[in-house]
């Protein structure tokens, strides 16, 4: 796929603490690229030396194979940036704040007009465009906050955590929001420590933490690689009588915790071992009234390349 | 050009949506007048004496106050975000702060203007047609103010600060140069110290117009306050870090 953005080595020290060290990604046309990590672990620092808003220590990024450095200006009127905190005019409408926030990538007259009209419009905020932004809800902000970052149809949109704080609706309307973006032919380079977003968007994902890239793939990939385990939760009729020693002589079974009518198995991957599990349940004329299997997330992904859950 | 107009625009248009900024600008300096002009009306010849001495006092005042019309149009927590967005588009820094002190200036000279129509129509003597060169002195004072609080937040990268320092600066030039009472009856010392007071520069200034009919001072006045509006400027021009913004 063709890059377009590279990023070489980036590093960034604060005084003493290194918080990214030597980093290399790109950014492929198109795609949705999810940066994932905990809080700190240099996904914001990242992203705000990205859009020269601080200073690195070292490192190259080139867009399109251009040094950013050498043609910033044309760099940053190719970018559309959705920040974490919102960064709105609170005692403005959202018409105004649109307007104004695309006037300053050079929009003007009825191209401006047009653009406003279709951001507003893909925000869902088109019959909202008078009211000012104060009386918005979280949700209608954030999407405001996607609106002024899109309208100028940027080639790339750098979104930093556009989902902190609001209802799962929002949300929602948000994830769906950023697929059509990448349907319409952007490129999308998102910030997220929700896992969920993670599964439900991105084509690629890098995961961050220290300051180190720990892991880069598509998540069905990340899966493979770091998926050792199956879990299986089965529910009987009635509670159950069978022995724990009866699963653990099972093949592949590496822990077993039965509780009144649930049993939770979980085996070591890749070895077929559901039919003998049922089997011996049946041997014991237990009947199973519900059984599911459940393959690695990505929260387990993480936990393993780490050592600790995405929000510790 | 079109980026740093729209700035411009935005950042007048959120002043005059500050009602805070506007009546500190304009109630509060007349509400000052008539208290400071009454209270001390039995230390004139004349009592209107004392309200045109005060008027003059803090229009001086609350043109040096307009460094803190910067500092809020610079930095205040909830125009400091939407600024970041500037920030990310092409505009370029300088748009960024020389729109801040532009439009601090604009907002500030046109309400102090506006005060100075208020106060000749309550018959306060601004020495008639001179208040025109009054006007005209003004110009680059106000500009050499916002300059000043956009430097302190460049320096101090944080609006409380800057503001907090400013305010003391700016309240201990208003006392010794006699915006709340005159030194020059107190001794040799205060008198002295009075001296050092920009405000104090100002006041003289801004009397020597209206009661002489002197311009001696107006020239002076004004290239100075340009040269420090200049240098202010550059000064918010080597300050200014994009990352006092994050």
């Amino acid at each position: 796929m063709e890059k377009l953005l590279e990023v070489r080595n980036l590093t960034k020290n604060f005084k003493d603490n290194c918080v990214l060290d030597h980093i290399s990604f790109s950014v492929n046309k198109g795609e949705i690229l999810c940066l994932l990590g905990p809080n700190g672990a240099g996904k914001s620092t990242t992203i705000n030396i990205l859009l020269g808003l601080l200073r690195r220590n070292e490192g190259t990024i080139l867009y399109e194979g251009v040094k950013i450095d050498h043609k910033l200006h044309d760099y940053k009127q190719k970018l559309g940036v959705v920040p974490q905190d919102l960064a709105l005019y609170e005692e403005l409408s959202a018409e105004q704040n649109a307007r104004f926030f695309t006037s300053l990538y050079g929009l003007r007259g009825v191209d401006l007009d047009a653009a406003v009209e279709e951001a507003l419009t893909f925000a869902g905020l088109a019959d909202r465009r008078k009211d000012k932004v104060k009386t918005f809800s979280g949700g209608m902000k954030r999407r405001l906050n996607i609106a002024c970052a899109i309208a100028h149809h940027p080639e790339l949109v750098v979104m930093d955590e556009p989902t902190v704080g609001i209802d799962p609706q929002s949300r929602n309307h948000i994830l769906g929001s950023i697929r059509k973006l990448q349907q319409n032919g952007m490129t999308v380079l998102y910030t997220t420590h929700y896992m969920e977003e993670v599964e439900a968007i991105s084509s690629r994902i890098i995961i961050i933490d220290h300051g180190k890239i720990i892991a880069e793939g598509t998540k069905e990939k990340l899966k493979e690689d770091f998926q050792s385990e199956k879990r299986y939760h089965i529910e009987l009729e009635e509670k159950c009588s069978i022995p724990t020693e009866g699963f653990y002589a099972i093949e592949g079974v590496k822990n077993v915790e039965i509780s009144a009518h649930q049993i939770e198995i979980i085996s070591v991957r890749g070895v077929e071992n559901l039919d003998r599990i049922i089997s011996l349940i049946s041997d014991h004329n237990e009947r199973i009234q519900n059984i599911t299997s459940e393959e690695a997330s990505l929260e387990t992904v993480f936990l393993k390349l780490t050592g600790r859950k995405l929000r510790d | 050009m079109y980026c740093f107009w729209q700035i411009l625009k935005m950042d007048l248009k959120n002043n005059f949506k500050n009602p805070i900024l506007i009546n500190y600008n304009t109630f509060f300096a007349i509400a000052m007048i008539l208290i400071m002009g009454y209270l001390s009306s039995g230390n004139y010849q004349n009592g209107i004496d004392s309200y045109n001495y005060y008027a003059v006092a803090f229009l001086v005042f609350g043109i040096l106050e307009g460094a803190m019309t910067a500092t809020n149009c610079f930095m205040e927590r909830d125009i400091k975000k939407p600024n970041l967005r500037i920030l990310y588009s092409p505009c370029g820094q300088f748009s960024v702060y020389f729109s801040k002190i532009t439009a601090s200036f604009l907002f500030d000279y046109i309400l102090h203007a506006g005060l100075c129509i208020v106060f000749l129509l309550l018959g306060i003597n601004l020495g008639g047609w001179n208040v025109l060169w009054i006007l005209l002195m003004m110009l680059p004072v106000e500009f050499a103010s916002a300059a000043l609080g956009v430097l302190f937040c460049c320096i101090f990268h944080c609006e409380e600060t800057a503001s907090s320092i400013l305010s003391l600066f700016i309240s201990i030039s208003a006392f010794l140069g006699g915006a709340f009472f005159s030194l020059d009856g107190m001794g040799k010392i205060l008198s002295a110290a009075s001296r050092i007071s920009p405000v104090k520069w100002l006041i003289d200034a801004f009397f020597s117009v209206i009661y002489d009919g002197s311009l001696a001072y107006t020239a002076p006045v004004i290239l100075a306050s340009i040269g420090i509006s200049i240098l202010l400027t550059f000064g918010c021009a080597k300050t200014f870090r994009v990352e006092d913004y994050l």
